[in-house]
């Protein structure tokens, strides 16, 4: 009898104290990323001007650049395959991408979608607007077809 | 060097046991992050251990061939990736090859050399902390676990305050480093040190005295003076055996011999003394980067020097003290923008021969003990397997019950089945 | 050339003949680069061994070039009095590469029983005398005679041999 007493009181008090999982949300208000938290890449487009060296240095591959000999191109990126390195920040000459002046990128940003979740960066010149809305389609769609291959080699 | 020969038994089947064993145990590959996952085949009369051997393999990754493809800009972000917890060392040796490689070794700013050594240091703290927190759990004793990991969350917010990232760094750059450690945060980061100073002097307390922690590490898996001579361990495995060599000593780099600090190392050889010499290191790396805090205060200069993409022909082997041992890199260039041939030994591997060697002899109920001992990282999805040889009957112990087993085993003095 | 020999001899203070060493070249100050050929490496490594007293041997590295292989063993000089390492690359060249074959060191170093079986996986040199030389790191369905780490195969070959024996395996279960 004393151990259903005992056993009772303490699940009163674990009711009304509530939650646990609201102090760690409250925890986590406390101590915020820093300001300069490395987060995925975001190019100013006055300073850019589509030398095409964030391309060549990127080691997992992640951006794609289309561009004709004057100063108009587009750049896009496969967010899910950024690491969040930092190599396009630091050799770019111009000084026009930035991967640590968002804080709140590093924890809003998840995708499950690994092959589709494209984005474009910067679009100058001749190619803004519908060419490239239609570039993007285009790259999803490739992506959809690389999710069913993988589908059907997994059985 | 026959007692070495008698090793080589064949694979996983067993059917060539030596004689006077009865039961063989599969300790087997599955566990994340650890640089080494490994398969372990002990054969054993009763309890006790008359062989060990082990296969390796289950992480390869192909980085080495990986490498060739990519230039050796693109590379300086890959190499960190090889390990988990050692990335900084990983990145620190690349970028020292490619930089004597290229000539510029002379125009690296002493600022920038005493940040690459901020961030090796507590690298050491961080992943040391966390090994003797998984050598309590293995012991039995959960809340020096709890406590522990408590307190690698101060290293831990220290770091992504000074580097943006938990754990991979990646501050280390052909040329020097890539961030700087801004004045408005040292005195915070000079507080929490002092914090984790006086803590990790608890847990050394706990370590040393504490009867039931004592009663499972002290005189288990004795490795003598002269086996570790013949089987070439290294790093804190060595130094628990009486080979007081250390990289950092012995052949130093990036001013760690312009910066005053101790040696460690134990000569009685047990498990005991690797912990014991673990414990001790992470004190002397808060002392570094203390003293690396107050040099940076006077010393000025720029933080990356300019290199070219192609690196001129020529070959270098560097060589660093990783948390775990001894982590060699040998690089060879050809004059274009790609290495021709670049090799990585990771310092687990070099371990192995001397922990095969310490389990001869030992009880069943010691093996999770010495196989932490080296520093690989088993977790809980792995699985147990023991075969009675005699009657073909077959029980499964996952990492949980084989070391609650083990745990009971030592306590009440029982046998283990 | 003989002037790095000489210092060589006298950081160990053991004389090496002439005959046995191919060249010695100097890398930084206290790190030496040892030449010899296949023929001349064991009776080398013995003097190297046992009257020297070197005993660490960090890791065996392979390494092929357009005509030959060569093989470096990276060991250590350890000086008691003033706890100093001397890092030692020996370089073993002219290794054929139709019929790759080079002693064995296991007699004097134990370590070098998993290094050599790494190089013989990824690169197919056969070592004679070694005890037990099998497979190490390559997966068990892997083909035998495909030895990755070698220049005619490409990244792209190796990727479709990786995925072919996961199919197999996956359509065993």
């Amino acid at each position: 009898m004393k151990k259903v007493l005992v056993m009772g009181g303490e699940a009163l008090k674990n009711q009304a104290k509530g939650p646990v999982t609201k102090h760690v949300l409250k925890q986590l208000a406390d101590h915020p990323p820093p300001e300069d938290i490395r987060t995925i890449p975001k190019i100013d487009e006055e300073r850019c001007i589509m030398c095409g060296t964030c391309i060549n240095v990127c080691p997992t591959h992640c951006l794609g650049i289309e561009k004709d000999n004057k100063d108009n191109g587009m750049i896009w990126i496969l967010r899910p395959q950024c690491m969040w390195c930092g190599h396009c920040q630091t050799y770019c000459p111009k000084d026009a991408i930035h991967i640590d002046q968002d804080a709140t990128l590093s924890y809003t940003l998840f995708s499950f979608n690994v092959r589709q979740d494209f984005d474009m960066l910067v679009a100058k010149g001749s190619f803004k607007g519908d060419v490239a809305d239609k570039k993007l389609q285009e790259l999803i769609e490739e992506g959809g077809k690389k999710l069913k291959e993988i589908e059907e080699f997994r059985g | 060097m026959t007692e070495y020969r008698s090793r080589f038994r064949s694979l996983t089947d067993g059917s060539d046991a030596p004689e006077d064993a009865d039961h063989h145990i599969f300790i087997g590959p599955q566990h994340p992050w650890a640089e080494e996952p490994a398969h372990f085949i002990i054969h054993l009369k009763g309890e006790r251990v008359v062989e060990a051997d082990i296969r390796i393999g289950f992480n390869l990754r192909g980085i080495e061939k990986a490498m060739e493809n990519r230039t050796w800009r693109q590379n300086v972000m890959l190499v960190p990736r090889a390990c988990g917890i050692c990335s900084a060392v990983h990145q620190n040796v690349y970028v020292r090859v490619v930089d004597r490689l290229a000539g510029v070794e002379d125009q690296i700013s002493e600022r920038a050399r005493l940040i690459r050594m901020f961030s090796l240091e507590a690298e050491r703290i961080h992943s040391h902390i966390l090994w003797y927190g998984i050598l309590a759990h293995d012991a039995g004793f959960d809340t020096m676990l709890h406590i522990t990991w408590r307190d690698r969350e101060i290293i831990m917010d220290i770091m992504e305050d000074i580097s943006g990232n938990r754990v991979n760094y990646s501050i280390n750059l052909p040329g020097g480093v890539r961030r700087d450690i801004k004045p408005e945060l040292v005195p915070s980061v000079r507080e929490r040190l002092k914090k984790l100073r006086k803590q990790v002097e608890y847990h050394r307390k706990v370590f040393a005295e504490e009867a039931s922690i004592r009663n499972r590490l002290e005189n288990v898996g004795i490795l003598t003076k002269e086996d570790a001579k013949k089987t070439s361990p290294n790093g804190p495995t060595a130094r628990g055996s009486g080979l007081p060599y250390d990289v950092r000593k012995s052949f130093p780099y990036e001013l760690y011999d312009k910066i005053d600090w101790d040696l460690i190392y134990y000569t009685e050889g047990d498990v005991l003394a690797t912990t014991l010499v673990r414990v001790d290191e992470t004190l002397v790396s808060i002392d570094i980067m203390e003293r690396c805090l107050d040099q940076l205060e006077t010393t000025q200069g720029e933080l990356l020097a300019r290199v070219k993409p192609r690196i001129p022909a020529g070959r270098y082997m560097a060589r660093a003290e990783a948390p775990r041992g001894e982590d060699v890199h040998y690089g060879i260039a050809d004059g274009t923008d790609t290495p021709e041939r670049y090799k990585i030994r990771a310092p687990s591997l070099g371990n192995i021969d001397a922990t095969l060697k310490r389990m001869d002899g030992e009880y069943i109920a010691d093996m999770p003990v010495i196989l932490r001992s080296y520093d690989p990282c088993f977790s809980c999805t792995n699985r147990v397997m023991i075969i009675n040889e005699n009657t073909g009957e077959k029980m499964i112990l996952n990492q949980d019950e084989f070391a609650r087993k083990a745990i009971k085993a030592k306590k009440y003095n029982r046998p283990f089945f | 050339m003989s002037a790095e020999l000489k210092e060589l001899e006298s950081i160990l203070n053991v004389t090496l003949p002439e005959k046995l060493v191919e060249e010695v070249l100097k890398v930084e100050e206290g790190h030496f680069d040892v030449l010899c050929t296949a023929k001349n490496a064991y009776d080398l490594m013995k003097i190297f061994n046992e009257e020297a007293g070197i005993y660490h041997l960090s890791t065996i590295s392979g390494i092929e070039k357009e005509d030959e292989f060569n093989i470096c063993y990276h060991i250590q000089h350890r000086i008691e009095e003033e706890i100093r390492e001397v890092p030692i690359n020996f370089i073993i060249t002219k290794v054929d590469k139709k019929n790759p074959k080079s002693p064995s060191m296991f007699d004097f170093f134990v370590a070098a029983e998993y290094y050599e079986r790494e190089i013989y996986d990824f690169y197919g040199i056969y070592f004679e005398n070694h005890p037990f030389l099998q497979r190490l790191i390559l997966p068990e369905r892997w083909p035998d005679d495909v030895k990755p780490m070698r220049k005619e195969y490409s990244w792209e070959q190796v990727k479709e041999i990786t995925m072919k024996i996961t199919k197999e395996s996956l359509e065993d279960k």
